[in-house]
């Protein structure tokens, strides 16, 4: 072949002849596929093919994401307790009327559907202090991280580690450390302090909550930040250091505003996540003690699947709000992301 | 008043050295010119006496105060930055207030002065706006003014010039040696590139792999270098450098390059039987008749520029020999011309590259 005599070849690595083997079963794979995309071709032309190349994904997401959009909105405009859709009543916004209603909004006892109205009050707090404390404790551990420390690379996995651990998992490695007889109860009992039922407390649920979700993914934006604050030219802070510029004002003045667009992606980022939060804290304190650690897509989850009488009507107004609520969020993200792009 | 001087400065990074123990002395007002090729430890000098880097033995002095432990900001230094280095979330008159606020100097002094130096730097009508919306040359202005803004005891600029193109090098070149006359202040300047080095500087240090290869004037240095080096460095197009075996003859020396031989007069330090090397410069060539040339060479090129003309010659034994004429040439490329070199601008370098005359007697 001509290849292997032109001088100006790289050698050939050892690694590459590896993976020229290991690829030889997918190419045997795709080799499956060369018929029949062949004779689609033929039949369709050469101009559908870009739709054909589409066409799998694009029913994976019609039937896993459109659809059930489309029926959710379908459930929250009917009553009755049916699963099919032709057997319920239409209600109009019946559903929504009965979810809003409220004497006094600031007041959830007030609320006709009051469960619904304290989940909205605890995913507000929720958010509230875990975006900060994310968003806080991801720039001061990519602050540090980007300094030249020892072991900066061993520190980058560590945190990044938590983000890999499936969700339940991360609930319950830190449910084991907080039960009553768990982990940190008995370094307490050791250390000759007493006992701490966590949750049994709905403060120290509400702050475990937080504690453990910003943990787990306090990793993927410390990466994010990591890498806006790699993109900072060091010149720059040469140039601020021949100014006589202060460590604080660096950060303010310099460090910070650059960081900026990086800071809205987390921003925003967090904030969706947070107000979708559900598996971890469901794990961890079930919703409780009582209904202080409740939030919106548990409500959903009760309403619709778990209580006695499964409420899908109502489940599908509160999926619908909150999908809303997450909409609004996701054209800001948008925003964002593309100022970014064009700064 | 500012007096800058490095003694047995040296630098290393890890177990590498990369600057060997540099002495230097920097007058206050004056202009002095870093040059060398590429790696020799220019920058590496530069952000020494700036602070950006610290010494690894030696003392660095500004006006009478060893300043070694004393950090950048409080140096009283200004830097002009290769890349600019410019803040580009600010505006131009942000960037060049910047360090004044950082001193807490009064708004109307700060205004004072930034609109001073954008009008000295013509960036006046730039002042709102975002380096990112400014040319090559506009920003490197900025970056200038950004420097005289804070009236710094000392200038220091690393490679300031070469992101520009050819045209606006020269044009910003000579609004530095004006702004230099104009302003008075101490500068020091990195370049690798010789003709900046010899139209800017009062002093010229030629630094060659961590080491001070020669200091002084431009025109000393052009005259008088004091090693083979220097020697090859300084001057455009280069000068001409012969390797050759040293043999008596007589009343002085034969300097021997293969078939070639170039008889001079005695040189105090020269050896018979040593190896030399001699240098002569393109404008101290002459063509003459054949009885009394030197060389007889073959023009390879010939470089016509109407008032000036550049002949590139080989001759058996010899490396490529430059051959600069003033005025038109009827010279083409293939003919045989005979060279006669100007002893009294000859250069006789030992064996170990070290100058032993710069001119000989004739
Ligand atoms: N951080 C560093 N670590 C190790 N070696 C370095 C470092 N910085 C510079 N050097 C080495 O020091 C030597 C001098 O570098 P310096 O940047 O001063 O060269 P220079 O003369 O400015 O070259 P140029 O004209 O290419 O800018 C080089 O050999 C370089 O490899
Ligand atoms: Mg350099």
């Amino acid at each position: 072949m001509a290849f292997d005599t032109d001088p100006r070849a790289e050698p050939v690595r050892l690694s590459d002849r590896v993976y020229a083997i290991l690829a030889l079963p997918a190419m045997a794979f795709f080799r499956l596929f060369e018929w029949p995309l062949r004779f689609l071709q033929r039949i369709l032309g050469i101009g559908a093919m870009p739709y054909v190349f589409l066409f799998p994904n694009l029913a994976f997401f019609g039937i896993f994401v459109i659809t059930p959009l489309i029926l959710s909105i379908g459930f929250s405009v009917t009553g009755g307790t049916n699963l099919f859709l032709q057997d319920r009543p239409y209600v109009g916004a019946e559903q929504y009327g009965y979810l809003l209603e409220c004497g006094n909004h600031l007041d959830p006892t007030t609320c006709r559907e009051d469960r619904f109205w304290r989940a909205i009050y605890n995913t507000g707090t929720f958010v509230f202090f875990q975006v900060g404390f994310m968003v806080l404790f991801s720039l001061i551990t990519a602050l540090i991280l980007n300094r030249e420390i020892r072991g900066r690379g061993f520190f980058r996995a560590v945190f990044f580690f938590p983000v890999l651990l499936s969700p339940v998992v991360v609930a319950l490695i830190w449910k084991w450390i907080l039960l009553r007889d768990g982990v940190l109860n008995a370094a307490l009992v050791s250390m000759g302090l007493e006992r701490i039922l966590f949750f049994v407390d709905p403060t120290w649920s509400m702050f475990w909550a937080i504690f453990v979700s910003v943990w787990a993914h306090m990793g993927f934006y410390t990466l994010i930040l990591l890498a806006g604050l790699q993109a900072i030219p060091p010149d720059l802070y040469e140039a601020a250091e021949m100014d006589g510029t202060s460590k604080e004002r660096v950060f303010w003045r310099i460090t910070l505003p650059l960081l900026w667009p990086n800071m809205l992606v987390v921003i925003v980022l967090a904030l969706i996540k947070a107000v979708q939060i559900f598996d971890e804290v469901f794990v961890l304190t079930g919703g409780g003690p009582g209904t202080a650690t409740q939030f919106i897509v548990q409500y959903i989850y009760t309403t619709g699947f778990a209580n006695q009488v499964q409420n899908f009507g109502l489940a599908s107004a509160a999926s619908v709000v909150l999908g809303v609520v997450l909409f609004a969020l996701t054209i800001v993200q948008l925003a964002v992301t593309r100022r970014k792009d064009e700064g | 008043m500012t007096e800058i001087k490095l003694n047995k400065v040296v630098k290393a990074y890890g177990e590498v050295e990369v600057i060997h123990g540099i002495d230097l002395e920097i007058h206050s007002g004056e202009f002095v010119v870093f040059v060398g090729p590429s790696g020799c430890g220019k920058s590496t000098l530069l952000r020494i006496i700036a602070g950006l880097e610290k010494v690894s033995g030696g003392e660095v002095v500004i006006d009478g105060e060893v300043v070694n432990t004393v950090p950048a900001s409080e140096r009283g230094l200004a830097m002009v930055f290769q890349s600019y280095a410019l803040y580009p979330h600010m505006s131009v008159y942000k960037n060049m207030a910047f360090g004044l606020e950082n001193a807490k100097m009064p708004r109307e002094e700060i205004d004072k002065r930034v609109t001073e130096a954008a009008r000295l730097l013509q960036i006046e009508p730039y002042l709102q706006r975002r380096p990112k919306a400014l040319s090559g040359g506009q920003r490197q202005r900025v970056a200038i003014g950004r420097a005289i803004v804070r009236d710094p005891k000392a200038f220091l600029f690393d490679e300031p010039l070469s992101n520009l193109d050819a045209e606006l090098r020269v044009a910003m070149r000579k609004e530095l040696a004006g702004l230099h006359a104009k302003l008075g202040g101490t500068m020091i300047y990195v370049t690798h590139d010789q003709v900046e080095a010899m139209t800017l500087a009062d002093t010229i240090v030629v630094l060659s792999g961590g080491n001070v290869a020669q200091a002084g004037k431009p025109l000393d240095l052009y005259n008088k270098p004091r090693n083979t080096f220097v020697a090859g460095f300084i001057g455009s197009p280069r000068m001409n450098l012969v390797e050759a075996r040293v043999a008596a003859n007589g009343t002085g020396f034969d300097l021997v390059s293969g078939a070639q031989t170039i008889r001079v007069p005695e040189v105090p330090g020269l050896e018979a039987q040593s190896s030399a090397t001699y240098g002569v410069r393109p404008e101290h060539i002459a063509i003459t008749g054949e009885d009394d040339a030197d060389v007889t060479a073959t023009v390879e090129l010939s470089e016509q520029l109407g008032g000036e003309t550049y002949l590139y010659c080989s001759a058996d034994g010899l490396p490529q020999l430059t051959v600069h004429q003033l005025g038109q040439l009827p010279v083409e490329r293939g003919q045989v011309i005979h060279l006669k070199f100007d002893r009294s601008k000859m250069h006789v370098f030992g064996a170990d590259g070290n100058v032993l005359a710069n001119g000989l007697p004739t």
